[in-house]
């Protein structure tokens, strides 16, 4: 009786795995009637994507959109970039920028040799040559990356600059606050990123120790998206805006040097503060609103956010519980609070897809007010759900003045739609902090976080170590987005322009100088001579094309990156293509 | 060769007369007996008596609600230090023992409340695992053969996987949150239970008096839960009163990495893993939610092991 079962067992175990394999192999093999029509199959198949047409056409020396195609679909910036001589390249643009200096500034636009673009792009990956040991023309240059432990950089003998105080760079990294300053208490390290909150004052106290607080160029929100209801009333996004006491939340989990956010774009960027100043809390407007939208006894909403520090946010996790406390408080909203994943919540929030109120920030990439408005109120951004029209089209009469004063008066209007509108509320440009030894010298905190640890002594010692918050992606930043990764590059890597230490004013750096047309719309930038890149070959113009080529051109062989985003090349410049018919 | 050490004399009379007093007394009293003189097991007791007040007038030894927010309402800074009057803090001062947490919350009520939860989820889990691992043991004891074979070979892959890493893969697919948390937890408890009731099935139902029952035409519900599994409770006690201080480390666990309770609710391992950064500046808002779950666990294990001492008729000689 008993072998019996057993045998039925495992006949039935036998036919359910037959079962399955023949389960996976029948849709392939099939046959599909072709006048069958879609709606009849039992699970029609996702619609191919049809691939963007590539514009540009490159020989070596230029990178050209044709000219018509400006006024077509491809939405880019660039019409030509062009090797004039060995050491002049001139960059036309299809409108005025006035931002350019700025961008071009910006780390992941940095130059690196043709040769070795082409040598480490194959089959449209980066290898991992490209993506471990770039090759630029910085003050270090990479020695080994131990994964899961340090970066390690050492002095280029042959850089065109001042030769680094330090013979040996280390980047380490740690997540928690408190396990950083530990280690910098201990000595093991020279400097760190991030202090907390609460270990500001540790830090001023301890005479090992020196603080340097980094100034607020970012922006903590507070998002909504319009497609979902309630947030499709503008009175109940206005409510929220009155019902949260901002103050509070800025006094009790932010750092000496944060502020409330009057606008959406710090006060230090030209036109950022331009209009009126955001809503004074007012629970009872915020409830009498409510009240009007149909929720005179509030609603049950979801809080979302992503539990990861920045400097934007410090504590996330105390912020998420006193803005639930002060929604319940205020206005009698129920907010659960829902953790998720980074990545997950960041493709969720910024595509529309939280049905709730979330956190978002955003730290400025280059120290211009299109760098915060335009991203995220832009006619193509669905973050906020449908965008407002109110907003974006002064945004991108705003984009084509340079001078600040004359483009005043589109930000002014911008951003008091935004006010009127409330897509999100701007909660608090956060201030953070560094913290070095004592004995480092110009010891420094970015406002951009592109610390360069070449021009500081870590007290006359050989190596320098650095602790940051968390290990790089990849140091191929020219596809990458994350401040540990582009801190990394930074070390390495030179663009032709770049910013001041401590600072957001541009600097030449691989150009002499870059100047424009009457318009704006051609830049010619004449290149430093003698420069070097790591692996001893010539810095020239060929380089400059190669490498916007790289970043811009989809049909390029070396258009070859780690995600395969090219987010900041799509984002500030506009990718080489325009969509297939 | 080993010396073997016999009892003191005074042991041996000891048990001579508890042997006497068998006839009378049953084993409940004998095992209370046994209990009460483990000083160590009444230590544990008494914790636990405790905590079970504290968790019954929670609401009225609190002096704050646990979520009420005190910035604005009260002079006190976040993660402001305890200040206790008795001990010199001024008395202008607002008095809270246990300091204030990172959100601007008595700490002190926010514990007290977290012992109701604590308990609720140690009591819970243990009574779910203890029902479905009670029935799967008695089943697959008494009948043996395949059934047997099937629900132990289940448990064997249940107890493959390391407890907490299986609750929080199944929290992971339940999403995060107390009422999953404790599934968890109780799903993963189950094993433990299961195995020690089939123990206790196999040699019961050879006994004597089963037999006799099932001569007498005893059905097999009857025989299973009126005769075998009465005399099968001793050691799931036991296991019991010790799995409830792993189902609180557990939720405690789960809570800490945020898979567990959901904030705002007052939970030691929530509250230990807020403030988890904060070990050196603000040490009492980790002190004090850890301090508590020691003491929690502490005193089940002690009750536990008193417990088991006290119905293993093996230890009866003893007695301390």
């Amino acid at each position: 009786m008993k072998r019996s079962l057993y045998a039925l067992f495992l006949l039935f175990v036998l036919t359910s795995l037959v079962l399955a394999a023949c389960g996976e192999a029948t849709p392939t093999q099939a046959p599909v009637e072709p006048t069958q029509p879609p709606e009849q199959t039992a699970a029609p198949a996702e619609p191919t994507p049809v691939p963007d047409i590539p514009v540009a056409t490159f020989d070596g020396k230029s990178l050209v959109v044709p000219k018509e195609e400006c006024n077509g679909d491809y939405a880019g910036l660039f019409q030509a970039i062009e090797a004039v001589d060995d050491y002049t390249v001139k960059f036309t643009l299809c409108r005025p920028d006035p931002a350019f200096l700025s961008k071009i500034a910006f780390s992941p636009f940095a130059i690196y040799p043709s040769e070795w673009l082409e040598r480490t792009a194959a089959d449209g990956k980066r290898t991992s040559e490209g993506l471990e040991k770039p090759i630029g023309t910085g003050p270090y240059k990479i020695s080994q990356w131990k994964r899961g432990e340090s970066v390690n950089f050492t002095a280029f003998e042959n850089y065109w600059g001042e030769q680094p105080f330090a013979q040996t760079l280390v980047i380490r990294w740690q997540s928690e606050a408190a396990a950083r300053l530990l280690e910098l208490q201990s000595g093991t390290v020279d400097g760190i990123d991030n202090v907390g909150p609460s270990d500001f004052e540790v830090v001023r106290n301890d005479p090992n120790l020196v603080l340097v607080e980094r100034p607020a160029l970012n922006i903590f929100y507070i998002g909504m998206t319009n497609t979902f209801k309630p947030w499709d009333d503008v009175r109940v996004r206005k409510a929220i805006a009155y019902g949260i006491d901002r103050q509070r939340i800025v006094d009790n989990f932010y750092p000496a040097g944060s502020e409330v956010a009057s606008h959406f774009t710090p006060c230090s960027i030209p036109n950022g503060c331009v209009g009126d100043a955001w809503y004074e809390f007012n629970p009872e407007e915020g409830r009498k609103l409510l009240a009007e939208a149909g929720f005179p006894n509030g609603f049950k909403t979801k809080l979302y956010y992503r539990d990861v520090v920045r400097g934007y946010l410090p504590q996330v996790a105390n912020v998420a519980q006193d803005v639930q406390a002060q929604l319940k408080q205020n206005l009698n909203i129920e907010a659960e609070i829902v953790v998720m994943e980074s990545g997950a919540f960041i493709e969720a929030s910024t595509t529309g897809k939280l049905d709730g109120l979330y956190f978002l920030g955003w730290g400025a990439d280059y120290p211009h007010i299109t760098n915060f408005l335009d991203f995220h109120f832009g006619a193509s951004n669905p973050q906020f759900g449908n965008p407002f029209p109110e907003i974006y089209e002064q945004l991108v009469k705003g984009a084509q003045v340079a001078d600040p004063k004359e483009a005043e008066p589109f930000y002014v209007a911008a951003n008091n739609a935004i006010r009127d509108l409330v897509p999100m509320v701007p909660v608090a440009h956060g201030g953070s902090g560094t913290a070095y030894r004592a004995d480092v010298t110009n010891p420094q905190a970015s406002p951009l976080t592109n610390e360069q640890f070449a021009v500081s002594d870590p007290g006359g010692r050989d190596v320098f170590v650095f602790m940051q918050n968390a290990e790089p992606i990849s140091l191929f930043c020219a596809d990458e987005t994350d401040g540990e990764s582009l801190r990394a590059c930074d070390q390495v890597m030179e663009a032709l322009y770049g910013y001041e230490v401590n600072g957001t004013a541009v600097v030449p750096v691989l150009a002499e100088s870059c100047e424009p047309n009457a318009d704006l719309t051609v830049w010619t930038c004449t290149l430093r001579k003698g420069v070097k890149f790591h692996d001893g070959t010539d810095f020239t113009s060929a380089d400059v094309v190669a490498t916007f080529n790289m970043g811009l051109n989809i049909a390029s062989p070396t258009h070859a990156g780690n995600t395969g985003v090219w987010e900041y090349y799509d984002y500030l410049w506009g990718l080489m293509k325009k969509p297939a018919k | 060769m080993t010396n073997q050490t016999l009892p003191p004399s005074s042991n041996v009379v000891r048990l001579d007369a508890e042997a006497v007093s068998l006839d009378s007394v049953s084993l409940w009293r004998i095992t209370w007996r046994r209990l009460f003189r483990r000083k160590s097991s009444l230590v544990g007791l008494g914790i636990i008596l405790v905590l079970i007040l504290i968790a019954l007038t929670a609401p009225w030894i609190a002096p704050y609600d646990p979520l009420q927010v005190l910035i604005g309402v009260e002079n006190v800074k976040m993660r402001q230090a305890p200040c206790i009057h008795l001990l010199g803090c001024p008395k202008e001062q607002p008095q809270h023992l246990m300091g204030i947490d990172g959100n601007g919350r008595d700490q002190f009520s926010r514990l007290l409340y977290g012992t109701r939860l604590s308990l609720i989820v140690g009591f819970s889990t243990v009574t779910f695992a203890i029902v479905v691992g009670t029935i799967l043991g008695a089943f697959g004891g008494y009948f043996g053969g395949w059934i047997d074979n099937a629900i132990m070979r289940v448990m064997d892959v249940l107890l493959a996987f390391p407890s907490l890493l299986l609750a929080i893969a199944i929290v992971t697919v339940l999403g995060p949150g107390l009422i999953n948390a404790l599934l968890a937890i109780g799903i993963v408890s189950i094993p433990a239970y299961a195995r020690v009731v089939r123990a206790s099935v196999l040699s019961i139902r050879e006994m004597d008096y089963v037999s006799a029952s099932r001569a007498l035409g005893g059905n097999t519900v009857q025989i299973l839960f009126g005769r075998i599994l009465p005399n099968a409770l001793t050691p799931l006690i036991v296991q019991g009163t010790l799995g409830i201080a792993t189902a609180i480390l557990d939720a405690a666990a789960l809570s800490f990495l945020g898979l567990g309770a959901q904030p705002p609710t007052p939970e030691w391992g929530s509250m230990l893993g807020a403030e988890r950064n904060q070990v050196f500046t603000a040490p009492h808002l980790v002190f004090f939610p850890g301090f508590a779950i020691m003491l929690t666990v502490l005193a089940f294990n002690l009750l536990g092991d008193g417990l088991r001492d006290a119905l293993d008729p093996r230890l009866a000689h003893v007695s301390k």
